[in-house]
């Protein structure tokens, strides 16, 4: 998905629009985790839908955090001016930060869920091949 | 009573409708509410109406047979009903991703006839609104900037590790993370003071505000506002005047309108 917020208007102050055509990245925890839920929902599972849950927040104190920063220190030192290109503006938002970071801990079963439905036209070869072992291996897994 | 059309509204739902195919149910409306023409949903299904004679109407399609649902395309999809509504200037109360009935007549009989009332208050008081949401994230360099000359511990810890050659990068592994542990933490007491400032700047033009745990290290503010149509611009002006006031350190982005999501009461 193509919208205004994959246009980046990096060096100017002016505020980044993403319409009503938004990213689903921007809107993705909405759709799962707002709008009213009813009572109906025990009957959801009986027409086969898969319910996902959306849960991003900060790692707190993650290794991986800290060495990116530290990093990233680095590098502007070296830059001196503010020409450097720093780390990649995470301008997805979750979507991107859930699907490529690697991520460990109580949201790793949240995450690689989601990696699967939002990968999409982004996925790297290597999370496909590592989505297929997957559903290779759960396919063992049944057949044995 | 059944009815399939919305009056006057889409003809989109041309091909022959099964009575008794099960139901996706996108939101709720008022009754009689237009629908988009052109708009689809769930594997490109076209989106009706269902009413039951009262003051509401569920925005439906058919359920994809054969198939989980959650896949990117559906998340998709759902959004982009509820979003034709909103920008054709529809009230809608957004359902959560993933609710379904088993027919038409259920969505008649076990939604809308017992919730009616409750819908329509709640569209009632939506009506006129949009959400809009506001992100804000750090620009990763100046920010890293300023932590730097305003921390001399930090300052010197990141130039004695700039020293360090690249080889001998494993020998000092704690100590970058120490460096940026320190970063992340005085990271975290500036969001608090300029997630604030951006929250405060935004909010007078808004009818109600609900803010969001920020996601990564580097964001500063993730909010949604409830915004009265006619004031939107002026919301807009002040979203406009934090990019620019802000737009050294902080990226600001403005998202929506959407269906007002954060704003459907929770029970």
């Amino acid at each position: 998905m193509t919208g205004p917020i994959a246009q980046q208007t990096s060096g100017t102050n002016q505020v980044q629009r993403g319409g009503s055509g938004s990213g689903l990245a921007d809107v993705v925890d909405l759709i799962l985790e707002k709008g009213l839920v009813i009572d109906l929902y025990a009957r959801v599972s009986l027409v086969g839908i898969e319910i996902l849950t959306v849960d991003v927040r900060i790692v707190v104190a993650s290794v991986d955090t800290y060495l990116r920063f530290a990093e990233a220190v680095n590098r502007l030192d070296i830059a001196h001016d503010g020409t450097s290109q720093g780390l990649p503006e995470f301008v997805g938002g979750m979507q991107e930060s859930g699907a490529k970071k690697k991520t460990r801990g109580a949201l790793e079963g949240a995450q690689e869920r989601l990696k699967e439905t939002f990968g999409g036209d982004e996925d790297s070869d290597e999370e496909k091949q590592s989505a297929r072992r997957r559903s290779s291996r759960k396919k063992e897994d049944e057949e044995s | 009573m059944t009815t399939p059309q919305s009056p006057g509204g889409s003809t989109s739902g041309d091909a022959p409708q099964d009575e008794r195919a099960p139901q996706y149910i996108y939101g709720v409306t008022r009754s009689g509410a237009a629908l988009p023409g052109d708009v689809l949903g769930l594997d490109d299904k076209p989106v009706t109406l269902v009413e039951d004679g009262g003051v509401c109407a569920a925005i439906v399609s058919d359920l994809p047979q054969g198939r989980a649902l959650g896949e990117r395309a559906d998340l998709v999809a759902h959004q982009r009903v509820l979003n034709a509504l909103v920008d054709a200037g529809t009230v809608v109360l957004p359902f959560r991703f993933g609710a379904a009935l088993a027919d038409r007549a259920a969505v008649e009989k076990e939604l809308l006839a017992g919730n009616s009332e409750r819908f329509g208050q709640i569209l009632e008081q939506l009506d006129g609104m949009v959400e809009l949401r506001v992100k804000a994230t750090y620009v990763q360099d100046a920010v890293l900037r300023e932590i730097m000359t305003g921390d001399p511990e930090i300052a010197e810890l990141s130039q004695r590790l700039r020293e360090v050659p690249p080889d001998a990068a494993d020998a000092v592994y704690y100590d970058r993370i120490r460096l940026g542990e320190l970063i992340a933490q005085t990271m975290e007491r500036m969001r608090e003071a300029d997630g604030q400032t951006l929250l405060d700047g935004a909010a007078p033009a808004a009818e109600a505000a609900v803010t969001k745990t920020p996601a990564r290290e580097e964001d500063v503010l993730d909010a949604s506002f409830l915004v009265r149509a006619d004031k939107r611009a002026e919301f807009e002006q002040a979203v406009d005047k934090l990019a620019t006031d802000h737009g050294e350190r902080v990226k600001v982005r403005l998202i929506g309108p959407l269906p007002p999501y954060d704003f459907v009461p929770e029970e």
